[in-house]
Parts: C-alpha cells; sequence; structure tokens
C-alpha cells in the first residue's frame, strides 16, 4: 500500500478558535461536517492520501486547537512541516485581523523558510460575511501565498484547498524529496558521532 | 541540609494533596490535577519519548499500548488519540521543549516536578508489572525535566515501602472483603493481576531498620499516600506478589533442578539485603585463589540497587582459568615483555603471527583452561536466558553487568533471549566489560531487540591479554574487549577505559573504578551523594539513624568535598548528582551533561583511526 507513495508530507492547520478547521479537515478526510463539533485538545492528527497529478502523497495532517489555553503548545507541531493552512472564519473579522499574529508565529516557529502556505476563509455558506473575497486575497498575495475561500459545511473548496497545497509542495522539489529519504529518523542519527578519519593510534588513550 | 527540606516540603505538600485525592477517589493523582493542557503536555511527551527510545516497528505495539492506556490513565478524551499515537509512533518529529517548558511552567509541577515522576510509576505498576521499558521511559522523561535520577530511586523505593505496609495491615478478614472489591475493581480502570500467594524464604520484606527517620520524615509518607493510593488502596499485596515474583524466594530460591546441559554449577548469591523494584545481577568472569577467591568479592562496593545478586557459575573451572591467568603473568611472561606487548596491541599492528615466541610456548597452558570457560560461559548464559524469560526475577527490570567471561554469559544470554519471543521488557541495562565476544556490529544488533536502556561496551585497547587468548577462537581480531562496537543505535555505548584498565586482570581489580567510570552507582557515590537518597549503603544508614546532627555535618563536608571526590569517579565526573552518567540519562543529545555522548564519541573516533 505503501509503496506506491511517492512521499509523506506534513500539513499543519491553524487558525483562530472556532473558525473551523477541524471541519475543513473532517470534511476532506471523511467526507463528514458536524456543526457540533467539540473543541480540539491540544492537536489532531489524521492521515489521508491523496493523488496530484498522478503522484500519490501521504497527507499527515495535524489540527491543532485554536484556543487559548492550548495556544502554548503550538510552537511544538510547526517543526518539519511542509504545507501550513491558515485558516479565518469570512463571517469574525477579528479572526481574519489576527491572522497577522499567527504569521509572526510560523515565522518564528517554523523550521523551514520556503513553506507552502495557504490561507484559507472559511463558512462561505454563511449569510453575515465580514471579510471581503478581496480582502483576503490582497492578503494573500501580500504574503505570497495561496488562497482560496470554502464552506466545510457544503463542501465548496474544501477538496481542491488540500490539492493545491499538495501540488504546489510537490512542484517544490528540495522541499519534499530530502524528507522523504529521511522520513522516520530519528534523531538520535544525528547526534551520534561517526567518528573522524584521522590517523592517531591508541596511544593518546594511555594517557 | 536543603535537599532535606525539599523532601519535607513536597512530601508534606503531596500528603495534602493526596488527603483531598484519597477521598475522592483512589489514584486521583497528579494526572487529573493537571490542567487539560499540563495533561496533554504531559501525554505528548511520554509519546515523544516513547518514539525516541523504541522507534523499532517490533516495539509498536508496546508504544500503542502504552499511550492508549496512559490517555485513560490521565483521562483525556478519546479525541486525542490519534495524536498521541502519532506521537508515539514518531511521526513529526515534534520536540519535546515546549512541552516539557508547559509542564515545568504548571503551577503544581513548577514546585515540585517529581510529581510527574511518581505519576508514571504508579501508571507503570498499576498492573503489577514493571517494565524495563517503561523504567527507561521514566528516566528519559524524568532527565527531561530536569529530575535528578535519584529521586527516582527513591520514589521507587518508598511506593515499595508503602505497598509492603498495607500487605502488612491486611487481615484476614480484609482480604475477603479485598477479593470481592477487587473482582469488582477488575471491571474499573485499575485493573490488577490475579493475587497469587506469597510464599518462599524471602517474604517480600524490605531491608529491617532502613533509615526509618528518613524515609518517615520525607519520601515513604510521599508514595504511602499519594502513590500507593494510585494503585489501588488495597492492591498491594497483588502488586507485590507479581513484582517479586510469585514465588516469593525470586533469584536466591532458583536451584538448578538438575544438570541442564553442560552446566555444573549455577546459582544466584544476594550481594545486598534490600528489596527494590529493579534488581542489578553481577556475573563474574574468573576466580583466583585468595582475595578473588569468591563472586562476589569483585562487586563489593557496587550499589546500583539495593537488590543485587552475583551469578555462581562453574567455579571449578574459573578457578583453575584464574589461577593460570595469574601465573602466566607472574611467571612466564615478565613484566618488560607485558609492556611491550600492551604496546603491540594497542598499535593494532598485531595479528596472530608477531606473538612472541616465549608467550606461544606457554600457550597451551592457557588456552586449554580457557576454552573451557569459552564454552560454557556461552552455555550458561543461554540458561540465564531461559530464566530470565521465565520471570524468575518477578516482574521488574533487570541490569545485567559483567567482565571478561562473565561479559559473555551476558552477551549469549542476550543473544539467546533475542531469538524468543516475549523477551523485551526485562533487561534494562547491561553493561558488558572486556568482553571476549565478537566486535562486529551486525551480531550486536540482536541485542537491541531486548535491551530496553543502554547496552555498555567497556573495552581497552591494550589489553594484550585478552588478544592473545581470543587469537585461536577468532579469525579477526575483532573482539569487543579491545574496540569499541560501531552499531549505530541509542542504545549502544562505547567505553574506552585505557585509561583505568591496564590489563585484562585489572577488570577484576579495579572493579570500583571501572564502575564509577561507566556510571554505575557504588557505596562511594552514595555516600558522596546528596541527603534525599534513601539508597544508602548499611555503614550510611547506621550514620543516619545515629543522629541528624551529626550527618547534617558529615553532608556539609561531604559537599565541600564534593569537587575533589568528583574528580575521583574517572571519567564520568561530569555533576555530582548524577553519579549514573550512562545508565541514569538515557539520552546522549544533552546539552548541560553530554557525558556520554562524548565519551561515545570519543570512542567511536578511535575506534576510526
Amino acid at each position: 500500500m505503501d509503496e506506491d507513495v511517492l512521499t509523506t508530507l506534513k500539513i499543519l492547520i491553524i487558525g483562530e478558535s472556532g473558525v473551523g478547521k477541524s471541519s475543513l479537515l473532517l470534511r476532506f478526510t471523511d467526507d463528514t461536517f458536524d456543526p457540533e463539533l467539540a473543541a480540539t485538545i491540544g492537536v489532531d492528527f489524521k492521515v489521508k492520501t491523496i493523488s496530484v497529478d498522478g503522484n500519490k502523497a501521504k497527507l499527515a495532517i495535524w489540527d491543532t486547537a485554536g484556543q487559548e489555553r492550548f495556544r502554548t503548545l503550538t510552537p511544538s507541531y510547526y517543526r518539519g512541516a511542509q504545507g501550513v493552512i491558515l485558516v479565518y472564519d469570512v463571517t469574525r473579522r477579528d479572526t481574519f485581523v489576527k491572522l497577522d499574529n499567527w504569521l509572526n508565529e510560523l515565522e518564528t516557529y517554523c523550521t523551514r523558510n520556503d513553506i507552502v502556505q495557504m490561507l484559507v476563509g472559511n463558512k462561505i455558506d454563511k449569510e453575515n460575511r465580514e471579510v471581503d473575497r478581496n480582502e483576503g486575497l490582497k492578503f494573500a498575495r501580500k504574503h505570497s501565498m495561496l488562497f482560496i475561500e470554502a464552506s466545510a459545511k457544503t463542501c465548496d473548496g474544501v477538496q481542491c484547498a488540500f490539492e493545491e497545497l499538495v501540488e504546489k509542495i510537490i512542484q517544490t522539489p528540495g522541499l519534499w524529496e530530502s524528507e522523504s529519504q529521511n522520513r522516520g529518523v530519528k534523531l538520535s542519527n544525528k547526534e551520534e558521532g561517526y567518528g573522524g578519519g584521522g590517523a592517531c593510534g591508541g596511544y593518546c588513550s594511555m594517557l | 541540609m536543603a535537599a532535606e527540606e525539599k523532601w519535607k516540603g513536597r512530601a508534606s505538600k503531596q500528603q495534602e494533596e493526596a488527603e483531598e485525592g484519597g477521598e475522592r477517589e483512589p489514584g486521583v493523582l497528579l494526572g487529573r490535577q493537571l490542567p487539560e493542557d499540563g495533561r496533554f503536555a504531559y501525554a505528548a511527551l511520554c509519546g515523544i519519548s516513547l518514539a525516541w527510545l523504541f522507534p523499532e516497528n517490533e516495539q509498536s505495539s508496546f508504544r500503542t499500548e502504552f499511550i492508549k492506556g496512559f490517555v485513560k490513565w490521565l483521562d483525556l478524551p478519546d479525541a486525542v488519540l490519534p495524536a498521541m499515537t502519532a506521537f508515539a509512533d514518531g511521526l513529526g518529529g515534534e520536540g519535546t521543549e515546549t512541552f516539557t517548558e508547559i509542564l515545568l511552567k504548571d503551577p503544581i509541577l513548577k514546585e515540585n516536578p517529581l510529581l510527574i515522576t511518581q505519576d508514571l510509576l504508579s501508571f507503570s505498576l498499576q498492573d503489577g508489572s514493571y517494565d524495563a521499558r517503561a523504567r527507561v521511559l521514566i528516566c528519559r522523561v524524568s532527565w527531561l525535566l530536569r529530575i535528578p535520577l535519584e529521586d527516582l530511586e527513591v520514589l521507587e523505593e518508598s511506593l515499595l515501602e508503602s505497598l509492603k505496609e498495607q500487605k502488612e495491615e491486611e487481615s484476614e478478614t480484609a482480604e475477603v472483603s479485598r477479593k470481592k472489591k477487587e473482582r469488582r475493581k477488575k471491571l474499573k480502570r485499575y485493573l490488577l493481576i490475579g493475587l497469587a500467594t506469597v510464599g518462599g524464604g524471602t517474604v517480600i520484606g524490605l531491608t529491617g531498620g532502613l533509615a526509618a527517620p528518613l524515609v518517615a520524615a520525607g519520601a515513604a509518607t510521599i508514595i504511602g499516600s499519594a502513590g500507593a493510593a494510585a494503585l489501588g488502596s488495597t492492591a498491594g499485596i497483588a502488586i507485590m506478589a507479581s513484582l517479586f515474583g510469585a514465588a516469593g524466594a525470586g533469584l536466591t530460591g532458583y536451584k538448578m533442578k538438575k544438570r541442564v546441559g553442560a552446566i555444573e554449577e549455577f546459582e544466584f548469591l544476594p550481594l545486598t539485603e534490600g528489596k527494590q523494584l529493579h534488581i542489578t545481577i553481577a556475573i563474574t568472569g574468573w576466580l583466583c585463589t585468595g582475595k578473588y577467591g569468591s563472586f562476589t568479592t569483585p562487586w563489593s562496593s557496587m550499589l546500583h540497587s539495593s537488590e543485587q545478586y552475583c551469578l555462581a557459575w562453574e567455579s571449578k573451572y574459573l578457578m583453575e582459568l584464574g589461577n593460570t591467568l595469574d601465573s602466566l603473568l607472574n611467571g612466564f611472561v615478565n613484566m618488560m615483555a607485558q609492556e611491550a606487548l600492551k604496546f603491540t596491541v594497542l598499535s593494532g599492528i598485531v595479528t596472530a603471527l608477531t606473538w612472541p615466541a616465549s608467550l606461544l610456548t606457554v600457550a597451551s597452558v592457557i588456552d586449554n583452561p580457557w576454552g573451557v570457560c569459552l564454552h560454557r560461559s556461552a552455555e550458561v548464559g543461554k540458561h540465564l536466558a531461559h530464566i530470565l524469560l521465565s520471570r524468575q526475577q518477578g516482574q521488574r527490570p533487570v541490569t545485567l553487568i559483567g567482565f571478561s567471561l562473565g561479559a559473555r554469559v551476558i552477551y549469549f544470554c542476550l543473544q539467546e533471549m533475542a531469538q524468543e519471543k516475549d523477551s523485551q521488557g526485562i533487561i534494562e541495562d547491561v553493561v558488558l566489560l572486556g568482553a571476549p565476544v565478537e566486535g562486529e556490529a551486525k551480531h550486536w544488533r540482536a541485542l537491541t531487540r531486548v535491551v530496553s536502556g543502554r547496552i555498555i561496551n567497556g573495552f581497552c585497547r591494550g589489553d594484550w591479554l585478552l588478544s592473545f587468548v581470543y587469537r585461536t577462537s577468532s579469525v579477526q581480531l575483532n573482539v569487543a574487549g579491545l574496540q569499541p562496537i560501531d552499531l549505530d543505535d541509542r542504545r549502544m555505548v562505547n567505553m574506552d577505559l585505557s585509561s583505568v584498565v591496564n590489563g585484562h586482570l585489572d577488570y577484576m581489580k579495579q572493579m570500583d573504578t571501572i564502575l564509577k567510570a561507566v556510571g554505575i552507582k557504588t557505596k562511594g557515590c552514595q555516600l558522596e551523594g546528596k541527603g534525599s537518597g534513601s539508597l544508602f549503603s548499611p555503614q550510611a544508614k547506621s550514620q543516619r539513624a545515629a543522629g541528624s546532627e551529626a550527618r547534617r555535618k558529615e553532608n556539609t563536608r561531604k559537599e565541600e568535598d564534593e569537587a575533589g571526590s568528583e574528580a575521583l569517579a574517572a571519567g564520568c565526573a561530569h555533576r555530582q548528582n548524577s553519579s549514573s552518567s550512562a545508565l541514569g540519562e538515557p539520552s546522549p543529545p544533552c546539552p548541560d551533561c553530554s557525558h556520554s555522548a562524548d565519551s561515545k564519541k570519543q570512542a567511536v573516533g578511535k575506534g576510526a583511526n
């Protein structure tokens, strides 16, 4: 099952509390929607294999909790992520305003600078829109991010968001190639000394 | 003493907590006092540590089971399971820093991070078995939270103490009602293994007069109320029976019923009186007439656990070998020649052909006893494996340590275990000193399957005797006792003992120094150590009991002497409170005490030369 998978990609979903991060993920992985979805604790994790341009990629998606009390935990998830989905709620301007904070955090904790970012404006099925599509687009352009508006409820744009993100990651070869080789390699390997070359007998140890 | 005050503070604080907790439900422990994010961080920390410690595929079921049970233990919703399992499988490669920071900032833990160690210990013991992997995990997590390992030892000891107290309090009628309760409890979360009767000689007793004042004032009360409560307040006996082996008599009770294969002698001798949740078995490499005529002599200063055994095996042959070695060194080969040999071996240009003729003429004297013992040590090792697999020692982690042929016993024991099922989680650490076994990394790979903690290979490059006696047994000069093992695994630790060991016979004579260098706790270490431990040698205990005043003075002096004594522990003295450098801190990449990593690198580096 794993043989034909090109690579495993680590995707992170971040954004303010209640913007629908978990709903987007649930729609994408299980194609379901639960309007009463409980708040995420810490982080949620799901795996899904998708095929983009004939390449199969396994997505390891980390869905972070937006709640303030879990906010301190988020920095630990950024490490090694190749793609980030930044979500805001089009019916709540405050979630859009706070995007800057999230970008700051991303910059602070992310271990690589070529990480692919996607901005998703969620809940477009709702009537009381507060953030215009153009605003979102402008913000995304300014920070060179991908942009899409979506609705986890109606399934609008959800699949597209993930697919585009993966496509972009795969088009940036340096981003995932080395990762796919090192997948699962533990810290210890890096820490182990393999010993230098050099020529010196064992005499030194006698001293 | 500051340490003692700290203990008292902790104790009283925890007592209060435990009293509150105890009223609600037995086992309302730290885990459930933490806020949700704290618990999440705690579980995640364990998950990530598991992934780091046991990344192997064959360990995946252990990881999954552990983390599943742990999420339940902490009362976290099932929704976090996928993420936790992912952590435990090493997906994501998260660092632990954020989680440790959150935990250390928590108001409850800030005062006393030891609560985490205690909670993990209670969790690990809840079903009456103490898996070596769980202990390694506890060490790792404690280390990440900067908790000295001595505290874990104290916790273990005091947990034992309180479990024992519970057991004694239990009258017969209580036992009946307990059994009933227990049946109900089985359906609940605190599942305990069935009660096994405790018989045999050594009933699970602790050291009789174990420094009562100290324990009463400090450590024991901690777990006495909180830790044991977590295990189900009346479950002590069941846990004890399981942990220590149903026979009660344990290893000392083991008698070889009939001759097994070629083995003529095989018996465990107790080295220390105490009882502990983990044990150490030492294996001697040879015997000589005189001072070193007993199996226990070389280990007299070792105090790695307060429950230690020594394996007595094939004394007849080991004595013969030892005496031959002795006469070889004191008669046939003169000192000059020995020095020359040492440097020849050191320079690494030696092959089977360059041995001096004088030595080869006496080769027959040594080759025969050596060959016999070589063969027998392998047999004994295999037998030991089956004893450990049948859990004669109870469900607790075992540390094996041996030199020369004793190390060979261990090596073959591990090789045998590696071929069996359910052999994981028994062995915690192994220490092989001057081991006459093959030094190829590929042969050592199998050992990583059964050893949870560390595999320490102590070698000496100038050990010409080992090089000589092993020459016929192996085509190429690839002996573990002469060189580092180039095995890429976090468990493998190579220690160059060349500065401590001058020749093969030093493994027996310099054992105290070697133990210190390797990071095995010795009685000396304990005396020098902080005042918080209850792992004291008998002498220290009586000193403690004699009066706190005197102790305080003494400890102050000891502390003053610290600088001096640190230098004493050759090669491993980097921090006073981590006298267990190699064994205690399970992770090489350590910023402030990267001793073991360094030594390994150093060793490996030399090996590459």
